[in-house]
């Protein structure tokens, strides 16, 4: 008896309802196929009464019709029955709201794509580009003071997606290395709160990651042999503020 | 899964062709080497006039694997070859680049600066 509980949700819940009228039309689609050779012969009342109502019914049920696949001659008389009783109450107030409903939500969600809902917004990434882009430069100005040298800021996001910011700085021995790596590591430590991974002995190519900042640190033979900044070439550099200053106050 | 025997190819430009590998940098008698592991290896191929030369022993990274490498979001990696960079006993890699596609498992096993010589990171 399922189909009486659709019919008796059909004026409560709008979703029964919904699916009541589908199976309505579908049935009403059928009846333009009606032929000269019927092959069943019903004596009952049509669904679309309004047209049929009273007469006599030839209904050929095409042999392929996927929602017709389960129609079996001893349903149609209970099927029927019920849809007529209903048809009149119910289901033009049911059409009439679905249309409505379907109208509000298109007009709600038609027009929109479904997104991922964890992308952040553009100006969130603007200010995280900041925060990252004042890490780096006060970096950078930390290398400075220890006297490294030819100290490059590139803006490496729009090139690669695991890290926004490259610092590539010279020093010219493994004790200055040393020095520019701890002073770093203090600063970040103690004014940003990171920790950075990579090297933690100096080495002739001593890298810091801070997962959006890497620092390089080169001597001038290892630098001169990785060639980082062609590598990186398309990358966008970025003006230091302390570059442009006469070195020893002249 | 590479093992002592396994021959693999070269990822960057430091003259090396082919490896075999004859130790897994590790626990006394590891089995299996996989992306991110050291392997000592000896060259079984090299360019000719490069600073590394054919039965050299070396070390070098794994960074590609015909084993398919799982991620804990449910990515699996498969690569079509075994491929390794040669770096030197301080971690330095020995060639300038690095070729292909490589793993962003790298950068968390240390190997930023491979990484960061890698044309694409998966």
């Amino acid at each position: 008896m399922v189909v009486s509980t659709t019919l008796s949700l059909a004026g409560a819940g709008t979703a029964a309802g919904t699916r009541f009228v589908g199976e309505f039309q579908q049935l009403g689609h059928v009846e333009p196929k009606l032929s000269g050779k019927p092959r069943k012969h019903f004596g009952w009342f049509c669904i679309s009464g309004h047209q049929l109502l009273n007469c006599k019914c030839f209904w050929q049920i095409p042999p392929r019709s996927r929602n017709l696949l389960n129609f079996k001659p001893r349903d149609l008389p209970l099927y029927f029955a019920y849809g007529k009783d209903a048809e009149d109450s119910s289901l033009s107030n049911v059409n009439e709201d679905t249309d409505e409903m379907f109208d509000k939500l298109f007009k709600k969600y038609g027009k929109v794509v479904f997104k991922r809902n964890d992308h952040k917004p553009p100006t969130a990434e603007i200010d995280d580009d900041a925060e990252s882009l004042s890490f780096a430069v006060a970096m950078a100005k930390v290398a400075s003071d220890v006297k490294a040298a030819d100290i490059k800021v590139l803006f490496v996001k729009p090139l690669v997606y695991w890290t926004r910011f490259f610092i590539i700085a010279t020093a010219f021995s493994r004790p200055q290395i040393d020095a520019i790596g701890s002073r770093i590591r203090d600063l970040a430590e103690k004014e940003y709160g990171k920790v950075p991974s990579g090297d933690s002995k100096p080495n002739s190519w001593t890298l810091l990651d801070f997962g959006d900042v890497v620092i390089h640190i080169f001597l001038p033979q290892q630098r001169a042999f990785y060639n980082l900044e062609e590598f990186y070439g398309n990358a966008t550099p970025i003006e230091l503020p302390f570059e442009n200053q006469p070195p020893f106050g002249n | 899964m590479i093992q002592p025997q396994t021959h693999l190819n070269v990822a960057d430009n430091s003259g090396a062709r082919e490896l075999m590998c004859i130790r897994i940098i590790g626990a006394s008698n590891r089995r299996y080497a996989h992306i991110g592991d050291v392997i000592v290896a000896v060259i079984k191929e090299a360019v000719p006039n490069t600073p590394l030369e054919r039965s050299e022993v070396i070390r070098a990274v794994i960074v590609r694997t015909c084993k398919e490498l799982k991620r804990d979001n449910g990515m699996i990696i498969r690569y079509d070859d075994n491929a390794a960079v040669v770096i030197d006993q301080e971690g330095n890699p020995k060639g300038t680049r690095v070729f292909g596609a490589i793993a962003r498992e790298l950068r968390q096993l240390n190997f930023t600066k491979i990484v960061s010589l890698a044309p694409e990171v998966l």
